[in-house]
């Protein structure tokens, strides 16, 4: 039996994110776990291990690009609609959503895998909250953020939202020449940054989840490019996401017999199978479950959370964070930088609120602690 | 035997909100006291190494009994 094109492309996809999963299963590969080091601790090294990973990325999707292997005008993310306040708006709410849900989409993917049935929820309630607003009735609220204030960039003479389209509008250099420059920059400061602490170079945990997921990411948009380029037989262009993908996974698994699978759903099931793999195989995979109602409410709330704000910000941690920022979208710096702030905001909250003042004191103490303003009440 | 002064149960509770919680409560103890901290998420066992080395606290024990992770930690 010869598999269709998509089957293929898929089925790569799956092996590919199965290594990813086990990846991120050992090495506890997590963005919400970096920032937390270094609000909590000041320890940059997980931190610099996600831009050690985003480094490789960028540098293995540039490549594809400038070689004119791939083509990211057909991404999502070098559209010339910026909808700059679903990006703020969405990466802000996600950062919240996955701080209070002890992790991101791909950590709760991951997780799962290992047993914590706290994930199940998350997933499940995030996923559905996701197609929810791609196409049901939070798509309202999306449109009603989106609409009013987007910004068409082709009005200004770009021809994407690209950062090298940008430049070049700017400087007169033609977009290679841009994006092999911001590539240098970018991709270079990136690594040098994770290298320069000797945790990262000198723990083969810290080498193999920056550069392995890295490079997955980058060979991501080349199984979907390349290898699944077909003109009679066409796949949408795409990297690694956790958050329409899980929407688009649980839709996929209830209307099965009527279904296509996607590279989105492969990766998302790869992922969940290579951590599953992994904790069994090491030992580690427990069964771990809610410790009372307000455990569950913060994962129910975090979920939802995650589920809009991902989408509205079209795309989580590694969507935007990893994937956008390979394929040097001006709308994957703004989410990215809304994610964080909004992950740091919930973790001095929460840190505050073990003083046990009530919710808004902390929230109030947190908004003056970050502002850099000495709080009235001393 | 270490001389365990406090005890924190951050069992069931998972990342970030184990470390939260052993930054507070030894924020607020002597230098020389221990706190002991009793865990359930498996990624404690790479945040209270992180967590000890960082700060400067001292890790005297991480251990794991079943599904429990058990740490003490001196602090600086």
């Amino acid at each position: 039996m010869e598999l269709e094109h998509v089957h293929k492309i898929a089925l790569i996809g799956f092996f590919g994110a199965t290594v990813f999963g086990a990846i991120a299963s050992r090495t506890q590969f997590c963005t919400m776990g970096a920032i937390s080091d270094w609000i909590n601790m000041g320890s940059l090294t997980r931190f610099r291990v996600w831009f050690l990973a985003m480094g490789f990325a960028l540098i293995v999707t540039q490549i594809l690009y400038l070689t004119g292997s791939i083509d990211l005008g057909e991404s999502i993310y070098h559209t010339t609609s910026f909808t700059w306040l679903g990006y703020i708006v969405g990466g802000l709410l996600f950062g919240i959503g996955m701080t209070i849900a002890s992790g991101c989409g791909q950590r709760t993917v991951v997780r799962l895998g290992g047993g914590n049935l706290k994930s199940l929820i998350v997933l499940l309630v995030m996923g559905l909250t996701a197609y929810m607003t791609l196409r049901g009735i939070l798509s309202i609220a999306r449109l009603s953020i989106n609409e009013p204030t987007t910004w068409q960039l082709s009005d200004a003479g770009l021809a994407s939202q690209g950062l090298h389209d940008i430049l070049s509008r700017l400087t007169g250099l033609s977009p290679s020449t841009g994006a092999i420059i911001l590539t240098a920059v970018i991709g270079g400061a990136a690594i040098v940054f994770a290298l320069l602490d000797r945790q990262v170079w000198s723990r083969i945990d810290n080498l193999l989840a920056g550069i392995g997921i890295g490079m997955l990411i980058g060979g991501a948009w080349y199984t979907t490019g390349v290898i699944g380029f077909d003109d009679f037989d066409p796949i949408q262009l795409e990297g690694v996401s956790f958050i329409s993908p899980v929407g688009n996974t649980i839709s996929y698994l209830m209307t099965f017999t009527g279904a296509t699978i996607n590279f989105g759903i492969a990766i998302v099931l790869g992922t969940l199978f290579g951590s599953f793999a992994y904790s069994l195989m090491t030992g580690n995979f427990r069964i771990e479950s809610f410790s009372d109602t307000s455990d569950l409410i913060n994962h129910v709330v975090g979920a939802v959370l995650m589920g809009f704000g991902g989408v509205l910000a079209l795309g989580c941690t590694i969507g935007q964070g990893i994937t956008g920022m390979s394929t040097l979208a001006l709308s994957s710096s703004l989410a990215l930088g809304s994610i964080i702030l909004g992950s740091v905001f919930t973790l001095k909250v929460q840190y505050n609120l073990l003083d046990d003042m009530g919710f808004w004191k902390a929230v109030r103490a947190t908004a003056i602690e970050m502002s850099g303003r000495k709080s009235s009440e001393g | 035997m270490t001389d365990t002064t406090k005890l924190l149960d951050a069992r069931k509770l998972n990342c970030p909100l184990p470390i939260l919680k052993a930054k507070k409560t030894i924020n607020g103890m002597q230098s020389g006291e221990t706190l002991k901290i009793l865990a359930t998420d498996p990624g404690s066992v790479r945040d209270f190494e992180a967590f000890a080395n960082q700060t400067g606290h001292k890790l005297l024990e991480s251990t794991a009994s079943g599904s429990e992770f058990h740490f003490v930690l001196e602090k600086s």
